[in-house]
Order: C-alpha cells, then structure tokens, then sequence
C-alpha cells in the first residue's frame, strides 16, 4: 500500500508541476469561453447595420414588411420601400451587385392568389436574414388578410405576436420547477462534453505516461521493488488525482464566475441554468468511472507498444463510444426513457456520457443510475484483470509492438 | 551469511529455454561475477532474483529465507537497461527511490545529499535528471541501487558509459561496499575487472552454469602454458617450434607454447637473438578461459 501511494505521489506531482497541466487547466475553459463569447458577439451583429430594400407593388403590404423587419430589437438596419418596377429591380440589383445596399426583397402581388417573393444578395449562405424576411413577410400578409376580413388591428396584432408558453417539469415528488428545453439541452451537452474530454486526456495521459517509462527502461529498476500491479494502481490514483484537481479548479473558477454580476447580466430569464446536487455528485463518480475504464484499458494497450504512434492505432477504442454516444443525442433528448437511451446509458463505455444527456432532460429512475455504476464497476475490474496482465509482461518485452497473437498469449501465462 | 541462493533454477519462455537448472550461491562480503556471452541467461537469472519473474522450477532463498518481496527492500539493483525520471530533480529522485526502499522521507534526504558528496555530484542534487550527462546519470542511479544500504547488490554492467577516473571511483565503492560485509553480484563482458574484484564467478552459457567457484582455483586448474616476454632485439625466437601461437606488440609478447612445449628451451632461444627483460610463466586470462569454455575448447 506504501509504495502504491508513493507512486501515485509521484506521479501527481510530476504532472501537475509540468507544463500541459497548467496549458490545459487554463487553456480549455479559455477555449469553451473564447467559442461562447465569439458566439454571442456574432449573435449580436447579425442582421445588424443592414440595408434592405423591400419592393412591391402593394406598398401596404411593403410597409408592414418594413415595421416588422424595424421592429426587431437586435437590428439597426435600414429598409427602404420602392414601387416594383423593372428599372427599379435593375438599379437595386446593380446596388446589391457594388454591395452598396445589402439585399433586395422582391413581393410580386397577383391578384386573387398569395404573392411569390425572391430575395437577392450578396451572399449565398444569408440564411438568418432569409429566415427573418420569411417571418417578416408571412406577419405582414396573415395581418393585412385578417384586417381586410374586418378584425381590429389590435386583436391582429396580438393573435401575429404569438402567446408564450411556460414550461414546467413536473418532478416525482410532485415538485414543480420552471424548465426550458434549450437551456436543458446545453448544460447536458456542455457536461457530456466536459466528461468525454476530461477522460480521453486522462486517459490518454496515463497510457502516454506507461509508454515513457518503458522508452526510459525505468520498469526495471522499479519491479526490482514495486509489484506491478501496485506501479499501476500507483499511476491510475496519481492520474486520476491530477484530473480531480483539474476539475476542482475548473468547478470552483466556474462558481466563482457563475455566481458573478457580470454571469447573472448574461444569462437572464430563461436561460438561466439550474444544476442539482445529483449531478454535483454523478458529475466527479462518472468522471472516475470513466477515467478508471480509459485509462485501465490503455494502460495495458501501451505495455503492448514501443512509441506514442503505435498507440495512436488504438484510439478509435476510445474515440468509438464517444462518437456512438454523441450521434444518439437527438434520440436521448427526445425521449430520454427509449429502450435505447436505457440500454446506452448503461452499456459501460457510454454510460457516462450518455446518462448525463438523460438528466439533462429529467433524471432517469434510481436503479438505472444504480445499476450503470454496478456495470461499470465490473467492466472496470474485468479490464483491469486484462490490462494488468498485459502490463506485468508488455513493459518487459522491448522491440515491437506485440500482436493480437502475443497479446492473447501474454494473458494466458502472466 | 548466504545472502542469496538458486538452487536448480529453470525459466523458459515459449520456445526458448533461459536458464536450466542453475545453481549458485553467494556470500556476504563476497564480490560474485555472474558472466556469460549475450544471451546466455544472465538478465533472466537476475530478474528472477529481483522477483521480476517467476522461476517455473526450482527455488531463491534470500537472506538465508525463502523468497520474500519484503526481503528486496534489503537488495540494491542497477539493472543493464538505465532508467531515471527525466523531469525528475536528482534529489527528488534520490528519495523517491529510498522511501520505496523503506527509508523515512528525511533519512532519504540525509543519505542522498551525503552519497552525493561521497560520488562527487553534490552540485548536480538539484538539477533535473535530463540536464546531466549519461556519466552523471548513471552515478546516480549507482546511489540510488546503494543509497538504503542493500545487503546484497546487484550490478549489470555497472562500469559502462563511465569514463575511467568515475569507473575507479566506482571500483573503490564496492571494493568499500564489500568490506563492510555485503554480497556483490555483477554481471559483465568486462573481464579484465572481474579478475581484479571478484571473488568467485559462475560462467553461464546456454541457461546453464558451465564453470563456477573461486577465481583462483578456476585459474590454477589451468595449465600455465602462457608466456609474456619483454624484449629488445630480434623478435625471429617467435618462431621457435615451442610455440603454437604468438602475438608481438613491439617489445611485448604474449605467447601460447605447443602442448608439450618447453618454456625453458624457449628462454635459451630468446635470449641468444634478443635482450629479454621480462620471461613471465602465467596461467591464461580469465577472458581466454570464458572464450575457451564458452567456445567448448577447455584445455
């Protein structure tokens, strides 16, 4: 037991002084929010400073197409409104053309039967400004429909603007808690995604770790004291205390920022994110889960190899579950209690990830959480029993990577 | 005290047959050359000492008990293949190593710092291990195979990659270590040291013991058919008919008389064509009997 807790020591304080702990730890939460802050700022911009020309030939239907696209908080474009004539299209298209005005929005009336659009810019993929015409156009007709079968402009105006919908998630205990799909789908996807990487690196780092102590033939002088079995217990605590740390850190920088003035002036009403205590909990236990079945895997895989590259082959093992569990999160999200949302979330490798992107969307009954840890538990000792037999032969044996062949034979005898 | 004991010993690896049935036994205050070509069994005779493997047959008494992971706490090892924690510092390094020896983190810092002094890399305590030149580098990992005062060590090839003022130094520290009562394994192709500090050698060939015991007798059981002559003058003697092979380094020769060769015939042929300052009847070097018995020409 001494000497596995002096090589986990080891081990954690080698990485958490060296350089790629101290980049990661501050690099990836700068990462995540460098991409949601350049989101946000685009947000903001789009549709800004634009200049639209709406032309038609009713110009009662132009001008409320111009209220509605002015009427958009966000932009502070300029929409102008011309008669449809063909010199006029010539002139504007000319303008779209030098890029001096930003798109032209042409609405052919015929009488007795709905009026066709077509919409000219500069750019092919204007997709968001498209979308707003659509809306913009469709108000202004269902309104100038409506008003012409005599309803009140006010009653149009208020069936146009839509009714909101509050939505409840209705908890066993009868709880009731404000609930928004959206925000659900993101901290879901944001913690699944934080999961998956936080494990594939430690993971990773342990497998990297095992291939530089056998390149520097450093196994020998410690098998000649340390069982091997105790040298990769020693690494799995040390790496995985590194990781723990790392998460400590990101939790406590992200409350701290959370809990900030400057969070609560960003996330307002409805996007606001409610975490509970079982995922504060199910957040670190699937961590280690995860990490443990990782990094126990590649420990072994590694023994099996001479350089970083030669592993390289095994990674689609660890990307496979990663990219299994993301492609179904239509499906999970959808309907979180499908047979096969169940039956992922408690398949071993994708438990993690994909048990996450259930709670997301509502916790999933307590014997299913129980019983995913109690598979993984078992899948963490049966590879264990692998990895530590191929470990005790595999850093002895130098020269080549160890076929499939070898590898059955290595835990055969060991 | 029998510090460590192979008695019928035998490991195979799949096709191939390591060790067979060998075995030996050291003393304490003994220095003990475990010699053979590559591949003649030697790492697979040490790694199952150091219960890096397991024998398949036979057994390894340590400390006069049978073999016990607690007892390798009391055994130094510098393997063949050297390995440091590069990014480590030296003296980190040190008491890392020691406290897996079971040394208390402070005794380990004391004993690191004055082995240090003792090898002459006290200014290199603090530096990382992959700043230090390979000599360096394996002056510590001698240090660290001694630092918990081992009752047996076990050195493989513990002259290599150092130049020759650190090999003496080297040398004078185990020639120290052995003095003060412990039992010293090394393995090496280095004949000409095993002749100066072993004690007692096994020859393995094959995986097995082909000539063991005390270097004297091992050398005395040999016919002293060898002559070193120093000379001044015509070296035409070295064609004399007593002679069956000869090598002539410019004033020194080192000659192999016939079967039934005569030594004294030979002095009078020399000494007619030659000012002959040194006429010296030796036993063969201990590198010509492993070349014989290896080769399977023992005289």
């Amino acid at each position: 037991m001494n000497n596995i807790w002096l090589i986990a020591k080891r081990e954690y304080l080698e990485q958490v002084k060296g350089r790629a702990f101290k980049l990661t730890t501050i690099g990836l939460p700068a990462i995540f929010a460098a991409i949601v802050g350049i989101s946000y700022l685009a947000n903001l911009g789009i549709g800004a400073n634009e200049h639209l020309v709406v032309a038609s030939d009713d110009t009662v239907l132009a001008k409320e197409i111009q209220a509605r696209l002015l009427s958009d908080k966000k932009g502070k474009s300029t929409v102008d409104v011309v008669k449809a004539t063909e010199a006029e299209r010539t002139a504007i298209l000319e303008q779209v053309r030098t890029r001096a005005v930003d798109g032209l929005l042409w609405v052919d009336s015929k009488p007795g039967a709905l009026p066709t659009a077509t919409y000219y810019s500069p750019s092919s993929g204007d997709f968001i400004t498209a979308g707003g015409l659509k809306d913009a156009l469709s108000d202004a007709l269902i309104k100038e429909h409506l008003t012409s079968a005599g309803m009140k402009e006010a009653d149009v105006d208020a069936v146009v603007k839509g009714i909101a919908v509050d939505t409840y998630q209705v908890k066993k205990d009868g709880q009731m808690v404000a609930s928004n799909a959206m925000a659900s789908f993101w901290k879901g996807y944001v913690m699944a995604i934080l999961l998956s990487m936080t494990t594939m690196i430690y993971g990773m780092n342990v497998a990297r770790s095992v291939i530089q102590e056998k390149t520097s033939r450093i196994f020998e002088v410690m098998l000649a004291i340390a069982k091997p079995e105790d040298m990769l217990a020693g690494k799995l605590i040390g790496v995985a205390a590194v990781g723990m740390t790392q998460i400590a850190i990101w939790l406590a920088t992200g409350t701290a920022i959370f809990i900030s003035p400057l969070a609560a002036a960003a996330m307002t009403g409805n996007m606001k994110i409610h975490f509970s205590w079982t995922e504060g909990i199910l957040f670190p236990v699937y961590f280690l889960l995860g990490y443990l079945l990782y990094s126990s895997l590649f420990a072994g895989l590694a023994a099996t190899c001479e350089t970083e590259q030669e592993l390289q082959m095994y990674m689609p093992l660890a990307a496979a579950p990663t990219w299994l569990s993301f492609a179904m999160i239509l499906l999970i999200m959808n309907d979180s209690n499908s047979v096969w949302s169940v039956l992922a979330s408690l398949f071993p490798p994708t438990a993690p990830i994909v048990m996450f992107l259930r709670m997301a969307s509502q916790t999933p009954p307590l014997w299913q959480i129980g019983l995913s840890i109690g598979l993984m538990v078992v899948s963490i000792w049966g590879v264990l029993w692998f990895s530590s037999r191929l470990y005790r032969v595999g850093i002895l044996m130098y020269g080549k990577r160890a076929t499939l062949p070898e590898i059955l034979r290595w835990v055969r005898y060991s | 005290m029998t510090v460590v004991e192979l008695e019928s010993v035998t490991k195979a690896y799949e096709s191939k047959v390591a060790v067979s049935e060998l075995s030996l036994k050291v003393e304490g205050g003994q220095m003990f050359g475990l010699l053979g070509p590559n591949g003649a069994g030697k790492t697979s005779t040490i790694r199952m000492m150091m219960g890096i493997t397991i024998p398949d047959s036979g057994s390894i008494r340590l400390f006069d008990k049978p073999f016990d992971r607690k007892a390798l706490e009391r055994v130094g090892y510098l393997p063949e293949e050297r390995g440091l924690y590069k990014k480590m510092k030296v003296v980190e390094q040190l008491v890392f190593f020691g406290q897996l020896h079971g040394l208390e983190p402070g005794e380990a810092r004391k004993r690191a710092k004055a082995w240090a002094e003792r090898m002459e890399i006290a200014e290199s305590l603090d530096k990382k291990t992959e700043e230090l030149s390979k000599g360096m580098q394996q002056k510590i990992q001698f240090i660290a195979s001694v630092m918990h005062d081992p009752g047996l060590i076990v050195m493989d090839e513990p002259f290599s990659g150092l130049d020759p003022v650190n090999a003496v130094l080297v040398e004078k520290t185990l020639l120290e270590l052995k003095a003060e009562g412990r039992a010293i394994i090394f393995s090496t192709h280095r004949m000409d040291q095993v002749e100066k500090l072993c004690d007692s050698i096994c020859l393995v060939n094959n995986g097995r013991a082909v000539l063991a015991g005390r270097v004297r007798e091992i050398k005395g059981s040999y016919e002293r058919n060898r002559v070193v002559v120093e000379f001044e003058g015509s070296a035409e003697f070295l064609k004399s008919e007593e002679i069956a092979e000869a090598k002539n380094f410019s004033g020194h020769a080192e000659i192999k008389l016939q079967e039934h060769g005569d030594a004294q015939k030979l002095l009078h042929e020399a000494a007619a064509m030659a000012k002959i300052y040194r006429f010296e009847l030796v036993e063969p070097s201990l590198e010509e009997i492993f070349i014989q018995t290896v080769g399977g020409n023992k005289e």
